[in-house]
């Protein structure tokens, strides 16, 4: 349950991110709210579910870029045991210390995919994407930073027992 | 054996949703592969809901703008009755230069290249992966759209189809980095490649030293890629290096289309499969 959850908060933000990015002409800089999905269930989610609902966002993410390569479901999946890893030296609890531990991951996934993506280019230019880096993790920081209380919600929502009223 | 595996099954689990899209993206490279089924359910789910938000937010938009526009409209429409009448009869000389033209091109038995159906569609959202600038448009394999396909707009060229499914269709934009497509000079006719380099200018490449190219110059379509139509905007050249040695000149390409305020589009063009098998293919999505 908590996986098709996660699917469809990932499905509901890339839908309303593409029309905003649209709507806004920001062409570079983008908001990458599955990766700060993906921080919230290294943060929060078991290694296997954590890893299925990983793989899941990535692909979505994939499906949306219009050339899916799988390129973003394995770098959704490797951000993810990079975050678990990172979250048993940090402690993570407010909606600002989730904000830069988002950023913080934004930023290894945003390298990655230039680092991918120059070794798949003929001509290997990353600069346009480079560029385009501080102004999207920043981004994707203040999003980190409205999202971490919806996250919450939903995380609670699920984690409640079932009682004799329920 | 089976003890072992059911000992590591989770480690196994995460290992292989770890390599498996890894040894996807190594094997199908920059490519990436045509949409199987779950891909086009995913997309006809989502694509709705996107042209749905984008109606939305044009409509409030819209209303705005309307009651904005509307205090100023008999002015407008004074100058727009104006405009009218010297239109009119710039299509009236228009119309007779234009018949001279067919009668012209009957003497010279001069077959024009019809590029195929136009399809016209929606900008319904934007690629949100920074590495492929793409948007999707409301039009698909329903409508006649199909991968390789041009995209244009009255002012130039907009990208190319690189994926269609039922009613919607991902266009990879000219100003991305992968984007090639074959040029020339409107007024010295000079041949080159306009490749893109992200947000902002085109890069002119393959432009011979020696060719006749200035700053401002009007870069159009050539058609010789077999993906664009000939003589389609593409834009104006900026920044023009000649250096002293070296094959080839250098310049920047201003776009003559604003690719991130995109709304309106037409598909044009044939598709790949309708492309003949000798033809090349040096415009396209690498």
């Amino acid at each position: 349950m908590k996986f098709l959850v996660t699917v469809g908060i990932a499905l509901a933000l890339l839908t309303l991110e593409s029309v905003l990015v649209q709507q806004a002409g920001l062409v570079l800089g983008r908001v990458d709210v599955t990766v700060v999905l993906v921080a919230f269930l290294a943060l929060r989610a078991s290694l296997v579910e954590g890893a299925l609902s990983a793989f899941a966002v990535g692909y979505l993410l994939d499906l949306m870029s219009g050339q899916p390569t799988g390129l973003f479901t394995f770098l959704a999946v490797l951000t993810f045991l990079a975050g678990r890893l990172v979250s048993t030296f940090v402690d993570v609890r407010g909606a600002v210390s989730f904000a830069l531990f988002a950023m913080g991951a934004d930023l290894g996934h945003g390298l990655l995919s230039a680092f991918f993506t120059w070794l798949t280019l003929k001509d290997g230019i990353t600069a346009p994407l480079l560029s385009g880096m501080p102004l999207q993790v920043a981004l994707t920081g203040l999003a980190a930073l409205g999202l971490y209380p919806l996250f919450k919600r939903f995380e609670t929502a699920q984690d409640r027992q079932p009682g004799l009223l329920r | 054996m089976l003890s072992l595996l059911k000992r590591y099954r989770r480690p196994l689990l995460v290992g292989i949703l770890l390599l498996y899209p890894l040894a996807a993206f190594l094997v199908s490279g920059r490519r990436g592969r045509d949409p199987n089924f779950i891909d086009r359910g995913v997309i006809a789910l989502t694509a709705p809901v996107q042209q749905g938000l984008t109606a939305t937010i044009d409509g409030a938009v819209a209303a705005v703008r309307n009651y904005l526009d509307l205090r100023g409209v008999r002015q407008e429409n004074d100058a727009l009755h104006l405009e009218n009448l010297q239109l009119r009869s710039t299509v009236q000389v228009l119309g007779e230069t234009r018949a001279e033209n067919g009668r012209l091109r009957k003497l010279l038995a001069y077959a024009e290249a019809v590029p195929g159906p136009e399809v016209p569609a929606r900008v319904v959202g934007v690629n949100p992966v920074a590495k492929l600038l793409s948007v999707r448009i409301s039009s698909g394999e329903q409508d006649g759209v199909f991968r390789g396909m041009s995209v244009v707009t009255p002012d130039g060229i907009v990208g190319q189809v690189i994926r269609a499914t039922g009613g919607y269709a991902d266009v990879a934009l000219v100003t991305d980095p992968q984007s090639r497509v074959a040029v020339r000079v409107q007024r010295s006719r000079a041949r080159g490649t306009a490749a893109g380099a992200g947000n902002g200018p085109l890069t002119l490449e393959n432009m011979l030293r020696t060719e006749d190219v200035e700053d401002g110059d009007l870069i159009i379509t050539s058609g010789t890629d077999g993906i664009y139509p000939p003589g389609l905007v593409v834009g104006r050249v900026t920044h023009l290096e000649k250096k002293e040695h070296g094959m080839f000149q250098r310049a920047d390409i201003l776009p003559a289309v604003d690719t991130s305020r995109l709304e309106e589009v037409l598909v044009v063009g044939s598709p790949y499969s309708a492309m003949a098998p000798g033809a090349t293919a040096e415009g396209s999505q690498k």
